[in-house]
């Protein structure tokens, strides 16, 4: 009998950690045939994500998921073989009493934030044991192979290089979401938290050489693009034109459809977690925007990973790759940075294609997670 | 009670009624403005040693333990024997014991140290906050930085290194913070 596993998620802010679990929850349904039960605080904020979801149901099947409104009065449960608390939400009290009192040994995990930083490796897979005698195992995402690696479904790049080669499929895709770009103008996704750099960044693309097509999700970024565009609201299917700049507003999109955005463009300025894993699968130049921390802990963990991610780059391209990332984060003036990476366009683009295949050679972390399992029985 | 973050070294939590040591911990950020220790631990009932990972806010039963003062007497091989300062009673402690305090310890030093028992027991030894080391090796000021904020590696005489004000020179005595690793204050009257 296959091992059961309940993913508890508790939604703090934005879509990162329901991204997350929801995606892991999926996959492991998928690919490793387990049953598994998504335990989700907040189910209103999982609609976006799954359009078919009802978000006042208490249990609900999605894509071979159960998917459970985790109520704030308790009410207890069969406890499962696996439980896996996504980024250190708090279990109930009394499902953690039924783990201690439960006959069969529970594989508990912690799954942790993804970092590029070195410690990670040294922490991955460490238990954590408990004054209750339970045991708590921390396992990291990550870039090496000392890490749990990062989400990737086994067919992901071949779905990804079947839409490249399918130039109508592509065409189709976008026109289904309103979008309509010149042939000649370069596309780019923005999905970002508020920044205060974001207006220099559209001066310059507005002023620049090359056309360009900006998509813009719905999102916090909205408030900035909105006030440079001088405009109340950008409403979806419609186009604004500055220069050499169309700007355009896409609907929040599953997550199927928004891997299908980031491969569709040139560019992908991403945030968060979820989306940056998945804009180094589409395997193009990215920008992420980091989520941001107290005493400044966000930077070193954004130069963490640009040291890995630059390293085989030329030393320019680097340099320019770095400049734009450092700017973007700090929020200041992006047109310089933005102008320097246009020179060596070609090197990022080889670059990310080549990132992305050196990743997909590591486990993916719901493999990991199966994996690290069956050692542990 | 003890938090995660809270843990150091020298400190004895009590996990399913076994006393463990924390010999080493070292604090990170994770994401999103929480962070976890990890911890090295040594079980004083078996001396089983183990890593083990705790968030920032994990709650830990901690041991109240007996502290005394105490100087280092000598250090032979791997042994570093202190001495209890009231009774010139002898305690021996291994590297391992004290790894997170070790980069500070050397011969001669006269510190008077924390020694942490436990059951009568010498388990750990804590620093005073502030020791005073002299410098044995650094290079010459590059910039001529009077500022302090300037910094350059510099050695101390056990080969420990550290970061610290461009103007320091060999030679000089420095103030140094025992606390998260040890960290340059500034330089010392000696």
């Amino acid at each position: 009998m296959k091992a059961s596993w309940d993913i508890f998620c508790s939604v703090v802010d934005n879509y990162g950690d329901i991204g997350v679990t929801w995606r892991l929850a999926r996959q492991l349904v998928a690919e490793h045939q387990v049953p598994v039960r998504l335990w989700v605080d907040d189910v209103q904020a999982f609609v976006p994500l799954c359009p078919e979801a009802d978000a006042s149901a208490a249990q609900q099947w999605q894509q071979g998921v159960e998917v459970r409104a985790w109520p704030k009065d308790w009410q207890p449960v069969e406890v499962a073989d696996v439980v896996i608390e996504a980024f250190a939400c708090t279990l109930p009290d009394s499902y953690r009493l039924a783990m201690k009192a439960r006959e069969t040994p529970v594989l508990w995990i912690n799954l942790e934030y993804l970092s590029a930083e070195d410690w990670v490796s040294g922490c991955h897979g460490l238990p954590s044991l408990r004054p209750d005698g339970l045991k708590r195992m921390f396992f990291f995402p990550g870039f090496d192979a000392g890490t749990g690696g990062l989400l990737r479904e086994a067919d992901l790049l071949a779905r990804r290089r079947a839409f490249e080669q399918d130039p109508q499929a592509r065409q189709a895709f976008l026109q289904g979401l309103g979008v309509f770009a010149a042939d000649n103008a370069r596309l780019i996704s923005l999905f970002a938290y508020e920044n205060s750099g974001l207006a220099s960044w559209l001066d310059a693309m507005a002023t620049g050489n090359t056309p360009t097509h900006l998509l813009v999700p719905q999102g916090r970024i909205m408030g900035d693009l909105l006030r440079w565009l001088e405009i109340d609201e950008l409403g979806l299917g419609r186009v604004e034109q500055r220069g050499s700049l169309t700007v355009q507003a896409l609907p929040f999109v599953r997550q199927q459809d928004y891997d299908r955005v980031l491969w569709s463009c040139d560019f992908n300025a991403v945030r968060g977690e979820d989306s940056f894993v998945r804009a180094q699968w589409a395997g193009r130049p990215l920008l992420w925007h980091i989520y941001e921390q107290e005493e400044d802990a966000h930077w070193v963990k954004l130069n963490a990973f640009l040291a890995l991610y630059v390293k085989a780059l030329s030393p320019a391209a680097a340099q320019a790759f770095t400049g734009l990332w450092h700017a973007w984060n700090a929020g200041s003036d992006m047109a310089q940075s933005w102008n320097g990476v246009q020179e060596h366009w070609q090197e990022l683009s080889e670059h990310a294609e080549q990132w992305c295949l050196e990743q997909s050679l590591q486990a993916d972390l719901a493999q990991a997670l199966v994996l690290f399992y069956r050692n542990w029985i | 009670m003890k938090t995660g973050k809270e843990l150091k070294p020298g400190t004895v939590i009590k996990l399913e009624n076994d006393p463990w040591l924390v010999q080493k911990a070292e604090f990170t950020k994770s994401g999103r403005n929480s962070a976890i220790m990890k911890t090295k631990l040594k079980n004083l009932l078996t001396g089983y040693k183990t890593e083990i990972v705790y968030s920032a806010d994990d709650k830990l039963e901690d041991v109240i333990l007996d502290r005394k003062e105490a100087t280092l007497s000598f250090i032979s091989g791997d042994t570093y024997t202190f001495m209890d300062t009231s009774d010139y009673t002898m305690y021996e402690l291994n590297a391992e014991d004290i790894e997170a305090v070790l980069p500070f310890i050397e011969e001669g030093m006269t510190d008077v140290c924390e020694a942490i028992f436990f059951e009568e027991r010498l388990v750990s030894v804590e620093l005073p906050t502030t020791i005073v080391r002299q410098v044995d090796y650094t290079e010459g000021s590059a910039r001529g930085d009077t500022s302090g904020k300037v910094m350059k590696p510099a050695k101390l005489k056990n080969g420990t290194e550290l970061s610290v004000a461009d103007f320091v020179e060999i030679g000089d005595w420095i103030e140094i913070d025992t606390r998260e690793g040890g960290s340059y204050k500034g330089r010392a009257k000696v």
